[in-house]
């Protein structure tokens, strides 16, 4: 069998022994859309304005809980790398017949299709049940942008999660990049009305990038030149992170 | 031809302000094919870390190993193509039921689905597996977790195998059985490097053993050359027709090596001549008639105490 097919049945028959964790991954999004779009809606009872273009709070908020939704996936996917030290197994991975690229590829093959199930159900929520209405024909490239960051986040994870020893550090880390990266960033409310620090801050946050990415294919809102700049940062982000997490699994031991 | 070649291999780990531990100090030697090979020491003798080294978790610091011809730092992918490992942790899927442990490492390892199936079958009714297949590990005992483990290398053809005390926390039928195993995988062309604290296994097992120490060797060869090594190393058996002070101290006066008395039975690891020996033992006869005896040559565990504690 393919190096990287082996990784991914390895972690789809892992994660499918526990139906707590695709719950997380899989629910808690549309449970964000739906509590959480519908009361700040009725809250602020006005559209948003998103590059020059008008959108309802929840349409606003559709392409943020997408991107929570991979962020989630990718984090949890990363402190599988603790389960694996725990158990003595990834050290014995090292010794197998597979790169250390395609180890992190195989992993996030199976997490990028949970972050793909994860956007339809959020997309099917928003759209059915929430009245958003979406970019039908720009769907498949939404789900580009999925894979991508998906991928991009785990990476990322995967540095700290190879390198950090202690579970307890690894958490406290992820619970503040969890709160860090989401908040500050244009996933729950527009940048243009923040204070300059807040603003800059949150442009230079790849999360930014991948919610405008998002904002733009599902709902055509934010500049064409702005959004392929960011798209553009975030390929380079998910690239520099393959090299960092490979390298960082090389020198594990 | 030479299966693992090592020259002068050296590991040294720098962790925080300490000063660098080096695990490894100039380690060379070479096993040939077909092979079993066994690496003794103490605990934190290097043993762990040259298995590391060889297969590829950890890069040397300087020197070189090869297995197969493929340098371990230089082609560490071909050099995992050649190789199935158990480690000393109880590395196991533990998410995983049995079945899958068996069947994913085989993936792992290149083998198609439809072959692993075959030997799956096969390796479950050696190891006792049947009625373990869909129990998730996490749920296993400790022994039964490293049955799981030790079976999984059996799903591969890997021509050489690394075994980290592999039968650690297995009874002592299934460890039986595994070295059954692992001395028809030898004789079947595999070659197998172990290591092991419990020395009577080594003895049984290894064609060749070598004893490091502070990552460096003491002592390579056969179990007769390793015995030659230790320096007229013996052991007597004795039974004296009555057990009194002033014998067992006569006998503590022989300055043995180790020496246990129970009852009229004396056991004795004495280093020195043969000959020499016989004569203070005919000495003390003349006290107390002896009235069974017996030389032998040490075996592996004296030999191991010996040179550990003369090269300290």
């Amino acid at each position: 069998m393919n190096a990287v097919a082996a990784v991914f049945y390895r972690d789809f028959r892992q994660r499918t022994t526990n139906v707590a964790w695709l719950f997380w991954d899989l629910f808690v999004p549309v449970a964000y859309l739906v509590l959480f779009g519908t009361g700040f809606e009725r809250a602020f009872a006005g559209n948003f304005a998103v590059g020059g273009e008008s959108v309802g709070y929840v349409a606003f908020l559709l392409p943020g809980v997408i991107a929570m939704a991979s962020f989630g996936v990718a984090m949890n996917t990363s402190w599988s790398f603790f389960m694996d030290k725990d158990s003595g197994i990834f050290y014995e991975l090292l010794t197998y017949p597979i790169t250390r690229e395609q180890l992190l590829i195989g992993k996030i093959c199976f997490n990028v299709l949970l972050a793909a199930t994860g956007t339809l159900l959020v997309i099917a929520v928003g759209v059915l049940a929430m009245g958003v209405e979406v970019r039908w024909g720009a769907l498949p490239l939404t789900f580009l942008a999925v894979a991508v960051t998906t991928a991009g986040w785990f990476f990322m994870f995967s540095i700290f999660a190879v390198r950090m020893r202690r579970m307890d550090t690894f958490n406290t880390f992820t619970s503040a990049a969890y709160i860090v990266l989401m908040f500050i960033s244009a996933m729950f409310y527009p940048l243009e009305e923040l204070p300059p620090w807040f603003r800059g801050a949150a442009l230079l946050n790849p999360m930014t990038w991948q919610v405008d990415l998002l904002r733009h294919t599902l709902l055509g809102v934010g500049a064409g030149a702005t959004v392929l700049l960011e798209a553009l940062a975030f390929g380079a982000f998910t690239l520099l992170c393959l090299f960092f997490a490979a390298r960082a699994i090389s020198r594990a031991a | 031809m030479s299966v693992i070649e090592v020259e002068e291999l050296a590991k040294v780990y720098r962790a925080g302000k300490g000063d660098p531990v080096r695990a490894l100090d100039g380690v060379s030697f070479a096993v040939p094919a077909g092979q079993i090979f066994g690496l003794l020491g103490p605990n934190g003798a290097g043993k762990s870390t040259l298995i590391k080294c060889l297969t590829t978790i950890t890069a040397p610091t300087s020197g070189r190993a090869a297995v197969r011809g493929f340098d371990v730092v230089r082609r560490p992918l071909d050099v995992r193509r050649q190789i199935a490992v158990v480690l000393q942790q109880a590395a196991v899927e533990t998410m995983l039921d049995v079945e899958d442990n068996l069947l994913v490492y085989a993936y792992l390892h290149g083998v198609g689905r439809r072959e692993s199936r075959r030997r799956l079958r096969a390796i479950v009714e050696e190891f006792d597996l049947g009625g373990l297949l869909a129990e998730t590990v996490q749920d296993l005992s400790i022994g039964t977790k490293r049955r799981v483990q030790v079976a999984k290398i059996f799903m591969v053809d890997a021509p050489v195998v690394f075994l980290d005390e592999a039968t650690t926390g297995m009874d002592p039928l299934m460890k039986r059985r595994v070295m059954e195993r692992i001395r028809a995988e030898a004789r079947a062309g595999r070659t197998v490097l172990i290591t092991t604290q419990i020395l009577s296994e080594a003895e049984q097992l290894c064609d060749t053993i070598m004893i490091i120490d502070h990552g460096r060797k003491l002592a390579a060869g056969t179990l007769p050359e390793l015995r030659r090594l230790a320096e007229q190393l013996f052991r007597v058996s004795l039974t004296f027709a009555e057990m009194n002070e002033e014998l067992a101290a006569r006998l503590a006066g022989l300055e043995a090596v180790e020496m246990t008395i129970d009852g009229r039975q004396v056991e004795l690891v004495f280093r020195g001549e043969e000959a020499a020996l016989l004569e203070r033992l005919a000495d003390i006869a003349r006290l107390v008639p002896i009235t069974g005896f017996e030389v032998r040559g040490a075996d592996l565990e004296q030999v191991f105490v010996a040179l550990v504690e003369e090269k300290r």
